[in-house]
């Protein structure tokens, strides 16, 4: 990143100008009110689960509320079983991790590492899906899973996440990265090929592992339409159970115990992002690279 | 290149070569099993019920052509075309410059860059079901800004009507998803030289001169690039406006895919929603090649 002393677009000597002092003035005003309205929704999202219903009807309504009722995420268990929709969610996001990370390594370090044949082919065979967009097979997707037998099965997640052109792409490029000699050396000490792979190749890949790991999570955390379509009731992780019995269109659940059980949702992946922001980020621009 | 000195060529034998190759295929072996079943299979599939009448009762039986010709006829199917279309022109009018814009001005900043970047970036990390549950509060009839209206002595603004729909949802997606984009621009900014800004100076540039003709000229292959990308994305969008309006009010945020979902898990028309899947697929790749095709041609240009 740029450091302080060097100058950009602008340089010391434009702000000696007037009209430019007064546009910047604008501009940081502008990133002032675009930064409030990106915290509002947080703070009045996790306030107004502490409101009591009329005081969140109340006309102006307060910001703060005027006690603390925690008793409204006490109340939000009666709708949802969060737990349990939780163990289902981190299931699911251990065994896609498990099932995509472990069999999309080794596939890329074939294809980076080791003898192939017709190696050109195979990895078009791979990375050419990366072209169809996954829209268009949605509806056939949802109907050979059935055909499987997987609906309503954690293997209808843990075994297609195997299936992601994208993440073997990032894996091959990281893994095209270290240098062959490595490998060599460890072969003429007598490593097999799993060690030099286990050994080797996945500690010195750990940023970009765990970028997936990070990308991995958010997936699953999010995705709720899908999971509704695939799981039923008890089996739902967290984001479809929110969507089909908290906040579809016309629900009429209380808002402050909806906003309750948002505030629950939206912690872990604001906390992890507190945590992780360097691997997010670097996440980012390895997303831009995909097209 | 691999090194020659043990080829298999220069001894052939079936045993030599899979020894030869032993390690390559079993590592690939899993992925390639998985990329058949749930990725080809599914394609190919997609492409032969859009043939079938899928009835899981009683059998899929082949009807041709019929599911495009009721796509085709359908009025929804036009409906869900233009609303798509207006919205991805809508998304690129309203969204596409905000995060280049920030970028800018946020890379200008002399304290609290660090912040302000990740303020942005802050609406992205929220699971899409929390995003829609707050927005649908915001945009209540006695929501916040509703309230904040009336406040300052307007009238309020109904966010769900048919005429404001798409536009609310608009907003609600460049709040989200503006944040990604700055960032990556941020870092296109940060890899411009600086002796370029110098220079210019020096030869008497003002401000929105170098913007004009230094930074946004360094930035065109990453802004193509996001374009691109956006346009991918917003032509499969039906999340939101699922879970915002149902698609509704009147179907003016019913988009192409939305109505793919409403066929195949409303109506249980399988049949009719592979048929839309590759009538997109067509589209979307047709419209991958000619961005590859006029990229290249640019640069060969």
């Amino acid at each position: 990143m740029k450091s302080a002393q060097e100058r950009a677009i602008m340089s010391r000597y434009d702000f000696r100008k007037s009209g430019v002092k007064v546009v910047y003035a604008f501009m940081v005003a502008c990133i002032v009110l675009i930064s409030l309205s990106m915290l509002y929704p947080f703070v009045n999202t996790f306030l107004n689960s502490l409101k009591s219903t009329q005081e969140f009807f109340a006309f102006p309504a307060p910001f703060f509320p005027s006690k603390f009722l925690w008793g409204n995420y006490k109340e939000s268990l009666t709708y949802l079983n969060i737990g349990l929709h939780f163990k289902n969610t981190i299931l699911i996001f251990a065994g896609n991790t498990f099932f995509s990370l472990t069999f999309l390594g080794l596939a890329a370090f074939s294809l980076s590492h080791l003898r192939v044949p017709i190696k050109k082919w195979i990895t078009l065979y791979f990375l050419s899906t990366l072209l169809i967009p996954a829209a268009s097979y949605l509806i056939p997707n949802f109907l050979n899973l059935k055909d499987l037998g997987l609906l309503n099965s954690y293997w209808a997640y843990w075994l297609p996440a195997g299936a992601n052109a994208f993440y073997l792409l990032l894996l091959k490029n990281f893994f095209d990265g270290i240098h062959k000699e490595l490998f060599e050396s460890a072969r003429i000490d007598g490593a097999s090929e799993f060690r030099c792979f286990l050994g080797i190749a996945v500690p010195l890949s750990a940023p970009i592992l765990i970028t997936l790991v990070l990308l991995g999570f958010s997936t699953t955390w999010n995705d709720f339409y899908w999971s509704s379509l695939v799981m039923q009731e008890d089996k739902l992780p967290l984001a479809g159970a929110i969507y089909t019995k908290i906040i579809y269109p016309g629900s009429t659940i209380n808002w402050n115990v909806r906003f309750a059980i948002l505030s629950m949702t939206l912690l872990p992946p604001l906390a992890l992002f507190l945590f992780f922001q360097k691997y997010i980020i670097s996440g980012l621009s390895l997303g831009a690279v995909k097209g | 290149m691999e090194l020659q000195l043990d080829s298999p060529i220069a001894k052939p034998g079936l045993r030599r070569r899979t020894r030869w190759y032993f390690w390559g295929l079993l590592f690939l072996i899993p992925e390639i099993v998985i990329f058949f079943i749930f990725l080809w299979v599914p394609i190919a599939k997609g492409v032969a019920y859009s043939f079938y009448n899928v009835d899981f009762v009683s059998g899929n039986s082949f009807v041709g052509l019929q599911n495009y010709s009721e796509v085709l006829s359908n009025p929804d199917f036009y409906t869900a075309i233009k609303n798509t279309l207006v919205y991805m022109g809508l998304a690129l009018l309203i969204g596409f410059w905000v995060p280049i814009a920030m970028a800018i001005a946020v890379s200008e900043l002399k304290w609290f860059q660090g912040p302000a970047r990740i303020v942005g970036y802050l609406p992205s990390i929220i699971p899409a079901i929390v995003l829609y549950g707050m927005w649908q509060w915001f945009y209540d009839p006695v929501g916040p800004i509703n309230t904040f209206l009336n406040f300052i002595g307007l009238e309020s603004f109904d966010f769900y009507s048919k005429e404001h729909a798409v536009f609310s949802l608009i907003i609600l997606e460049t709040w989200q998803n503006f944040g990604s984009a700055t960032l990556i621009y941020i870092a296109g900014l940060a890899a411009i030289p600086r002796d370029l800004y110098e220079a210019s100076e020096l030869d008497g540039a003002g401000v929105w001169a170098r913007i004009r003709y230094v930074t946004l000229p360094s930035l065109k292959n990453l802004i193509l690039l996001l374009l691109v990308l956006q346009v991918i994305a917003t032509s499969q969008a039906f999340q939101s406006q699922l879970l915002m309006f149902g698609g509704g009010p009147d179907n003016a945020t019913l988009t192409y895919l939305l109505l793919t979902t409403r066929e195949a898990f409303t109506y249980f028309n399988f049949g009719k929603a592979s048929a839309m899947g590759v009538i997109m697929f067509v589209v979307l790749v047709l419209f991958s090649i000619l961005t590859i095709k006029i990229r290249k041609g640019g640069e060969e240009a």
